[in-house]
């Protein structure tokens, strides 16, 4: 599945691929007909938006093992008709650059303008400057890391344990099981959206305050923050599918494009011709901002056109997703040089 | 930054050099220097402002406050490091010029004069000397480790740094043959293209 926003010129120089974090889609902007919400980069990309669409043709493909549209777990086998499952092949960040890459042939493109992304979707717009550097002029790594830390790992292990440990998981059969583990997803999600905010940005929403009794999910529920949460991993829950959750997770920790060269991220990039722009948030404690820094120090010791900003974003890791002054200038300024 | 001071690094950058510049503001120099030198250049800096206008130069940049060291750069290695507005600020002057000689074969720095004669009289009628070099009041300003052109030299002498070349510059902060018959009292400000020995 593939979301498109704004028009190819004619020398079809003006296309920016998109690439989505963890939970994400191709649905990056705008509202389709049926949607309660907005697609999740819609702050940023539109017309006269930091990605202004008045200019940039804008590519949004969903992932590849994805539950939104594209092949993955929740899809047909059509070898035997079944459900993949926890069959589906593991997945690795550079297969999805592969097939952006198809992509982008498909669409008889010579080269992305730019590649850009969040989190995940910061550690694809990497890889393609190393996989494919002919084929990408900019990059912008933003609330990303070279390498998923060992905190990263652990998290993520979390929450893949929790789905594992549901009773409806059947080893990842629950389809075939005509069930899902919805309690498990939902404890993981919940786990995962707190690494996706900062302490401070939770106080400010959310603070002590307790929930009224008239919109509390269950009687259970005291505070505003249990509230949300459990609001937040009962919806998720509903919407993804656990296969995928422990399939995009692996494909996170398994993200180090530095391993095949001994550990030495510089040596990675040598090849590298993109001008890269990496961001960093300072209420980020998922992907902090030292990883940022980090990946432009090496991106500056092999040569590599490289800047590296550090925002002033107050909702942790999630503050790639919302727009400022601050980040549009800077994104507008970097897509425009 | 005044185009003195432009010109005068200008000739000590040898084409295509790899540089750093501690407080490059708005990538003025970075861009002079890439367009005349065809050098490459890394900016560091702190205002959002100038940060912005690096971006729209196509000038790498890197934000960042130097008040917060620069070991993260140990592994870095460049031909020429830029220093140009702020050494006097920092905490540790000397041990900051010897982490930027362990990353850079050769540091241009600028330093205003406390010796310099309106300096001296300012003090010898009990106030605290304002000039171009040394705008702010006392209470205004961010330096912290003033000296004199004949101090910094030691400092240098000291620490082992050659002094490869150096220019006095005169109260409009220009280029001037006066203040170099005697730069320790008729300089305004000394810039200096300092090497390890």
């Amino acid at each position: 599945m593939v979301d498109t926003y704004g028009e190819l010129n004619s020398d079809k120089s003006n296309a920016i691929l998109v690439c989505h974090a963890f939970s994400g889609s191709h649905h990056a902007a705008g509202k389709l007909d049926n949607d309660a919400k907005s697609g999740w980069w819609d702050e940023l990309i539109g017309p006269d938006k930091a990605i202004d669409t008045n200019k940039f043709f804008v590519v949004s493909p969903n992932n590849l093992g994805g539950c939104f549209g594209s092949t993955g777990p929740i899809s047909i086998c059509p070898e035997n008709n079944e459900v993949y499952g926890k069959n589906f092949p593991n997945i690795t960040v550079l297969d999805w650059v592969n097939s952006q890459e198809m992509l982008l042939s498909k669409l008889g493109i010579s080269s992305w303008a730019c590649v850009l992304g969040g989190s995940l979707g910061g550690m694809q717009a990497l890889q393609w400057t190393i996989t494919f550097p002919g084929k990408v002029k900019r990059a912008a790594v933003i609330a990303a890391a070279a390498k998923a830390s060992s905190q990263n790992i652990a998290l993520n292990e979390v929450g893949r344990e929790s789905i594992r440990h549901d009773t409806n998981f059947y080893g990842g059969d629950y389809l075939k099981n005509d069930t899902f583990p919805k309690d498990g997803l939902k404890t993981a999600r919940m786990l995962a959206h707190i690494t996706y905010l900062s302490e401070d940005n939770m106080n400010k929403r959310f603070g002590r305050k307790i929930q009224d009794i008239e919109s509390r999910v269950d009687e259970l529920v005291d505070y505003e923050v249990e509230n949300y949460l459990q609001y937040k991993g009962n919806k998720f829950s509903e919407a993804f599918d656990a296969n995928t959750y422990i399939l995009m997770t692996r494909a996170m920790d398994g993200f180090d494009p530095a391993k095949d060269f001994n550990n030495e991220l510089q040596e990675a990039l040598k090849n590298v011709t993109a001008k890269l722009l990496i961001i960093g948030f300072k209420s980020d404690w998922l992907f902090p901002p030292e990883r940022g820094k980090e990946m432009q120090i090496a991106a500056m010791q092999s040569g590599i056109n490289s800047s590296y900003l550090e925002l002033d974003g107050q909702q942790g890791h999630d503050s790639f997703l919302f727009t400022n002054e601050r980040y549009k200038k800077n994104l507008e300024a970097f897509l425009g040089s | 930054m005044n185009n003195p001071i432009t010109d005068i690094v200008k000739n000590w950058i040898q084409p295509s050099s790899n540089i750093i510049d501690f407080g490059c503001g708005d990538g003025s120099l970075l861009k002079e220097l890439r367009d005349q030198k065809q050098t490459v250049g890394y900016g560091i800096e702190i205002d959002p402002i100038g940060i912005a206008l690096c971006l729209k130069k196509n000038i790498p940049v890197i934000e960042k406050n130097i008040d917060d060291g620069i070991d993260e750069f140990s592994e870095c290695s460049f031909d020429v490091a830029i220093m140009a507005s702020s050494i006097q600020c920092l905490k540790e002057p000397n041990v900051a010029l010897d982490k930027i000689l362990n990353l850079s074969d050769k540091c241009i720095v600028t330093i205003p004069n406390l010796g310099y004669w309106r300096c001296r009289l300012a003090l010898l009628l009990g106030r605290m000397p304002v000039t171009p070099s040394l705008p702010s009041s006392w209470y205004g300003t961010e330096n912290i480790h003033l000296c004199t052109i004949k101090d910094f030299e030691d400092l240098c002498d000291a620490e082992g740094f050659i002094i490869e070349d150096s220019v006095h510059l005169n109260k409009e902060r220009g280029k001037s043959g006066f203040a170099a018959i005697a730069p320790n009292l008729l300089s305004s400000e000394g810039v200096y293209l300092l090497a390890r020995k």
